[in-house]
């Protein structure tokens, strides 16, 4: 329905880069997800598409037109957005149905139409029987809701959500996603999410926007962005991840400390980073790459999530349930790593910026 | 909620609307009297004034018969309000008014220097029991008197002083005694000079050793009535005024060391200065408050008049011919010139602590 | 569409600058003006009115007395109105309405009617409640000696406590009670929690309304000429007066040197309360919706309800009966039960004659004006102090600041000389130099009222607005306005009513058409008729009890102060 392009936007907060030169184009009817750790900007980049900020440098347009740039800029009541706030920003001196009506009344559509409507939107998110409550009558996720429906109301082309999830219980969060995803998908309506779970972005973006510090890392599909991280910090915010040292030479890595070598077929060479998921090492006597101590296991349920050392490198392994139990602590098991990743080597420790 | 403020608003404006009404009515009362008066001048004339203001109602009506064609406004209030009002107007180039029947003759003489004045001749000079402007830039108008009051349902006037020296002597009065403060009162400072000159500084040494209290008049007067003041000095038309209106048991000591009688000026300010650039007709108004109908209302307005030949004295007072043959005189030329330091003589002896 | 994008103008700014310049011409200018002619007497510069003034040992000692009695009285009424806050509006305390009100009375009664009551009341001598109190213990002397720095402290804190006590039970009514349950379940006590959780969670309101109640306590004249003057405990304003009255340019002069000190000290503490408020204002109507939860006062519920309602009676029920009793006393010797003693002739002057009818009427209507004006001044700037990041956006709040740390006379006489035609503009002896004369000098409670409000509640509300599609005007009408307008209210109120019986200036700036109830108040109260002034201030009382009853009515106890 509508293209948001972002060219070279930059935002500054004094001295200090909060967004750094950002561009890309969001396509019609794209869930697009901005995720990166709190303070990374991401809220930052919602609200300059919002139009609550303005951007330092750079041009953003909507459907070609420009709303932000050094010498224009469309104030947010003007961009025709819906937007969904983190603390869902309800007003507390209106009930539901007068919450959710407030952007119709705002664009003046007739009595009857704004009933029908805010009582569609309402049945939508399963508020219908709400409707005369006060915000203080209802629960953080019916709030939520009422939050979500005044969004959508007024039926627009963009929707903004800034971490609208983030304070409901695990049930409800889960269950929000789809219906968001849901609702997304039957108006084809271009939604803008920022969150900092990386579960609800892989669940219902088209492309997710992974940003670090300001800067964009890796753009891509839920499916690209955690089978082939460009960085060591993607992978690692994306998804869990083992990092190991080691070195590249003639098709093979030798890992550091560990007796043996993973075949490669890749074009990195001298000293890399491997980064092996947890579900990507399996038990395996005979195929074995190498050979680690089991530490301690966990039962999930559907997995068995173990803890072994190897050469030094503590790894996370998630396997069959059907391990569990099936060797004794401290005993040594053969592992094969099904994929892995390997980056150029680097020295900073990414687990430091994980929230 | 929307309704709700908008019937609260309404409510206000009928509010509004009804103060409205009330002042349409006043409007109406003012009917139109006879035309007997000095119909020659007319236009308009601002009188500031710190008489009563129940005596100005009476004289509105009295000049609205003398001077039908003419609009003659009073502006009330104490002499220190006028006095500062009038400075404020001064430095913005023009007054407010046209007429100014305010203070004692120390602020006349200032005024005149000032070059504000327009003189005015009078033939009645003769008349006058007070002194005056040889030029006619001022003349006295209406007598205010610096007595002494008690109040005999409470205290009895044998244990009382009956003169300004035991009044600040008497070891028996202290912590019971009050009096205006001639920091902001004209007539509290003119009798401050008049009792300097007649007994000097030390005077006022014994006044802090009776602890008086500074306070203005109308304080002064409720703490009579209740007791905790046992004597006052004060001006007499107060308790004159008490006594007749609200047959107040309140009496007046006639000093036996003297009254001190300050006399009140009537000026014009000159065709640049004033609001309405109506010389002639305030010197029509000025004529008639001098004259001895126009004596007449201020005596009414317990205070005494500044003719001889006018007989009538206020309600309950003593005729001005026997107020005046025991005075304590006031050098209006000093209070004029040595304000700063008299008033820092004050200060010095009762106003500053200890 | 492409053309109203590239030249989008925020309306917001015309209005800013439109109050902006307001204040500039009424207010800046006319005290500017009074400080460069006390700076440029003799036509140059120079600062021998300064060395004269801040050169007299008197002076200092006005200074002092003010310092102390203006803090000892913002210590107190800090001390007083916050726990009534807290049971007033946090607990389930019995009468909790009842209470409310009653504590803003004496805020609806002129300072100098209430305090020749409690000079009836507490002087050493006959004082109405010494000598009984004498009767009862059998003591050899009054307990009480009005007189003194505590008898001014004593009657400035009756006075002025309400400014902290609006302040602080607004305040308390939107705290989070999240934040207090979190104390409880750490295990806190009650009180516990009062002093760790609460307390320092007011902390900002707190020191907003020690500004207020300090402010207005070293700015008040009417007071300490009442009760000061006879113990020979001189303030700075009422120095002032004395100046002012020599009735000179000199004089003038002298007043505006010394009231400088009044307008510094404004800033100052302006200044210290914002820098203990820094970027501490943690109280905020998030957009999270809370339920309000009471503290359950349990077995303290009656002591407590016994306590509260003991102190109303001595601070209010007391000094007003007192009030009412003179309305209705012939002779102030005896007392009102006495044969012959009771009369209702007082009340009859003031309904019967049509000057204060007519004052009444002007009052109302100025005072009304200087409200609203007022308020909308208020409601901007404070948008303005709280919303942008405008460069300079505290300026006005200092300007409001200092124009009520002015003392009257001197706005007054500032007013008469820059408004009165000189510089083209004359709005002397017209209802608008009074208009402009009550907002200079009261619209600080309107602003911190505002500005308390404001801050409290979430930006993110009215972002959701504005992404609905509101404009800014529209924003304050549908969203800012409806959550601050209790306070909006309480903040008219607290402008509207000390327009409504003001002295000090309407006596200097009224004309014959203009004639204000305070000018018709001072007549009475200077010209020897206590009982009248009783009655006005009594009929007044009635009038905005009843006004805020019926405001409350109207709006189901929404709206009332």
């Amino acid at each position: 329905m509508s293209v948001i392009t972002l060219d070279h936007v930059t935002k500054k907060f004094g001295d200090s880069v909060v967004v750094n030169d950002i561009s890309d184009e969001f396509r019609d009817g794209e869930f697009i997800t901005l995720l990166g750790p709190s303070g990374c900007g991401k809220t930052t980049m919602l609200r300059m598409i919002a139009g609550f900020e303005k951007p330092t440098s750079g041009e953003i347009r909507i459907d070609g037109k420009v709303v932000s740039s050094a010498d224009t800029f469309v104030p947010p009541e003007k961009r025709e957005l819906g937007m969904v706030f983190q603390s869902y920003a309800v007003w507390p001196h209106l009930n539901v149905f007068a919450n959710v009506a407030y952007p119709l009344k705002i664009r003046k559509v007739p009595k009857a139409e704004i009933k029908e409507k805010v009582e569609k939107v309402l049945e939508a998110v399963h508020l219908s029987q709400y409707a005369k409550r006060m915000p203080s009558e209802l629960s953080g996720g019916q709030q939520q809701r009422v939050a979500l429906a005044r969004a959508l109301v007024a039926e627009p082309k963009v929707l903004l959500l800034d971490e609208p999830l983030s304070n409901l219980d695990a049930k409800l969060r889960e269950r929000m996603r789809f219906e968001i995803k849901e609702i997304q998908a039957r108006l084809g309506i271009n939604v803008v999410y920022v969150t900092h779970d990386q579960g609800e972005a892989m669940t219902m973006s088209d492309r997710v926007f992974v940003i670090n510090s300001g800067v964009l890392q890796q753009v891509g599909t839920p499916v690209e962005i955690y089978r082939k991280p460009e960085n060591q910090f993607v992978a690692d915010f994306v998804g869990k991840v083992n990092f190991l040292k080691g070195v590249s030479e003639n098709g093979k890595i030798k890992l550091d400390g560990i007796d043996g070598t993973l075949d490669y077929s890749g074009e990195i060479t001298g000293a890399v980073d491997v980064a092996v998921r947890p579900e990507n090492i399996r038990i395996s006597e005979e195929n074995a790459h190498f050979r680690g101590k089991l530490l301690s296991e966990y039962f999930t349920g559907d997995t068995n999530d173990c803890r072994i050392t190897a050469g030094g490198n503590e790894l996370r392994m998630i396997t069959d349930a059907a391990t569990y139990k099936h060797f004794s602590d401290s005993e040594t098991i053969g592992l094969y790593i099904t994929d892995f990743i390997v980056f150029p080597a680097s020295d900073s420790d990414f687990r430091k910026i994980m929230t | 909620m929307k309704k709700r403020i908008i019937a609260a608003f309404s409510a206000l404006c009928i509010a509004l609307a009804a103060a409205g009404c009330g002042k349409s009515d006043t409007a109406a009362q003012t009917g139109n009297p006879e035309v007997t008066g000095d119909t020659s001048v007319s236009g308009k004339v601002v009188i500031y004034t710190s008489m009563y203001e129940d005596i100005i109602d009476d004289m509105e009506k009295e000049l609205e018969i003398q001077f039908p064609n003419l609009d003659i406004e009073f502006f009330q209030g104490g002499s220190g309000t006028i006095q500062s009002k009038i400075a404020a107007e001064m430095d913005s180039g023009m007054l407010g008014c046209d007429v100014l029947m305010v203070a004692e003759p120390s602020y006349s003489l200032e005024l005149k220097e000032k070059g504000i004045l327009e003189p005015y001749t009078f033939s009645g000079v003769d008349k006058l029991m007070f002194d005056y402007d040889p030029e006619g830039y001022w003349y006295p108008v209406r007598v205010c008197n610096m007595v002494l009051a008690y109040n005999p349902e409470k205290y009895s006037k044998d244990e009382l002083p009956t003169s300004f020296k035991d009044f600040a002597e008497n070891p028996e009065m202290k912590g019971y005694l009050s009096m205006s403060n001639p920091l902001t009162s004209g007539t509290a400072y003119s009798s401050v000079v008049g009792l300097y000159d007649k007994y000097g500084e030390e005077y006022f040494k014994s006044l802090n050793a009776q602890n008086v209290a500074i306070e203005s008049g109308s304080v002064a007067l409720t703490k009579l009535e209740t007791g905790e003041c046992k004597e006052i000095m004060v001006l007499e038309e107060s308790v004159l005024k008490k006594r007749q209106e609200e047959n107040s048991k309140l009496e007046v000591i006639y000093p036996d060391d003297g009254c001190i009688p300050i006399p009140s000026t009537i000026m014009i300010i000159d065709e640049e200065h004033s609001a309405n650039k109506n010389v002639l007709a305030a010197k029509a108004v000025e004529k008639f408050f001098l004259s001895p109908e126009g004596q007449k209302l201020i005596v009414n307005g317990w205070m005494y008049s500044v003719r001889k030949d006018v007989s009538e004295y206020p309600y309950d007072a003593i005729p001005l011919v026997q107020l005046m043959e025991n005075t304590i005189p006031v050098d209006w030329e000093k209070c004029y010139k040595q304000r700063d330091e008299i008033r820092t003589m004050f200060q010095n002896n009762v106003t500053i602590p200890g | 569409m492409e053309n109203k994008k590239k030249f989008y103008f925020d309306v917001k700014w015309l209005f800013i600058i439109a109050i902006v310049g307001f204040l500039l011409v009424f207010q800046v200018f006319p005290l500017v003006y009074l400080l460069i002619r006390a700076f440029f007497a003799e036509g140059s510069f120079s600062l021998d009115a300064f060395t004269r003034i801040y050169s007299t040992s008197m002076n200092w000692s006005c200074v002092l007395n003010t310092l102390i009695t203006a803090s000892l009285s913002m210590v107190f009424g800090v001390l007083i109105a916050f726990p009534l806050a807290f049971l007033v509006g946090r607990t389930n305390l019995y009468g909790r309405k009842l209470f409310r009100t009653l504590f803003l009375m004496t805020y609806m009664v002129p300072p100098y009617v209430g305090a020749m009551a409690w000079l009836r009341l507490l002087n050493p001598k006959v004082g109405t409640l010494n000598v009984f109190l004498e009767s009862i213990f059998g003591l050899s002397e009054a307990p009480f000696d009005i007189y003194s720095i505590g008898g001014l402290v004593w009657v400035l804190t009756t006075f002025y406590y309400p400014y902290a006590f609006i302040t602080l039970s607004r305040a308390m009514e939107n705290m989070d009670p999240s934040l207090e349950e979190a104390s409880r379940i750490s295990g806190a006590s009650p009180v516990k929690m009062l002093f760790t959780v609460t307390l320092p969670l007011m902390l900002p309101s707190i020191a907003s309304s020690a500004l207020l109640v300090f402010v207005a306590a070293a700015s008040c004249y009417g007071i300490p000429s009442i009760i000061g003057a006879p113990a020979k405990i001189y303030t700075i304003t009422t120095r002032i007066v004395d100046y002012v009255y020599v009735g000179s340019a000199e004089g003038l002069t002298d007043a505006t040197v010394l009231a400088v000190f009044l307008m510094v000290l404004a800033l100052v503490i302006l200044f210290i309360s914002n820098f203990v408020i820094g970027k501490r204002d943690y109280i905020t109507i998030s957009g999270k919706s809370v339920r309000p939860n009471t503290v359950d006062l349990g077995k303290w519920r009656i002591p407590l309800t016994i306590l509260t309602g003991l102190f109303a009676v001595v601070v209010i029920v007391i000094p007003f009966a007192s009030v009412f009793a003179t309305s209705f006393t012939v002779n102030m010797g005896k007392s009102v039960f006495e044969e012959g003693n009771f009369t209702i002739k007082y009340w009859e002057t003031i309904f019967s004659r049509n000057s204060i009818v007519k004052s009444a009427g002007n009052s109302l209507i100025s005072s009304v004006w200087a409200a609203s004006l007022g308020m909308i001044v208020c409601i901007i700037m404070a948008y303005l102090l709280k919303r942008t990041n405008v460069r300079g956006r505290s300026i006005p709040d200092f300007l409001i600041t200092v124009g009520s740390g002015t003392p009257s006379v001197v706005i007054a006489l500032s007013l008469i000389m820059t408004m009165s035609g000189r510089f083209g503009i004359n709005i002397y002896n017209t209802i608008w130099i009074m208009v402009i004369a009550y907002m200079i000098k009261y619209m600080l409670m309107g602003m911190r009222s505002v500005v308390s409000a404001l801050s409290r509640v979430s930006p993110s509300l009215e972002e959701a607005a504005q992404v609905s599609g509101a404009g800014w005007l529209r924003r304050l009408k549908d969203v800012v306005f409806p959550l601050i307008g209790p306070s909006v209210v309480a903040g008219w109120f607290l402008i509207f009513m000390p327009c409504f019986y003001e002295l000090t200036m309407s006596n200097m700036l009224y004309s014959d058409k203009t004639k204000s109830l305070g000018v018709d108040l001072f007549l009475y109260q200077t010209y020897h008729s206590q009982q009248t002034a009783a009655a006005l201030a009594g009929a007044i009382l009635i009038l905005v009890a009843v006004l805020n009853i019926v405001l409350s009515k109207l709006t189901k106890g929404k709206f009332s102060i």
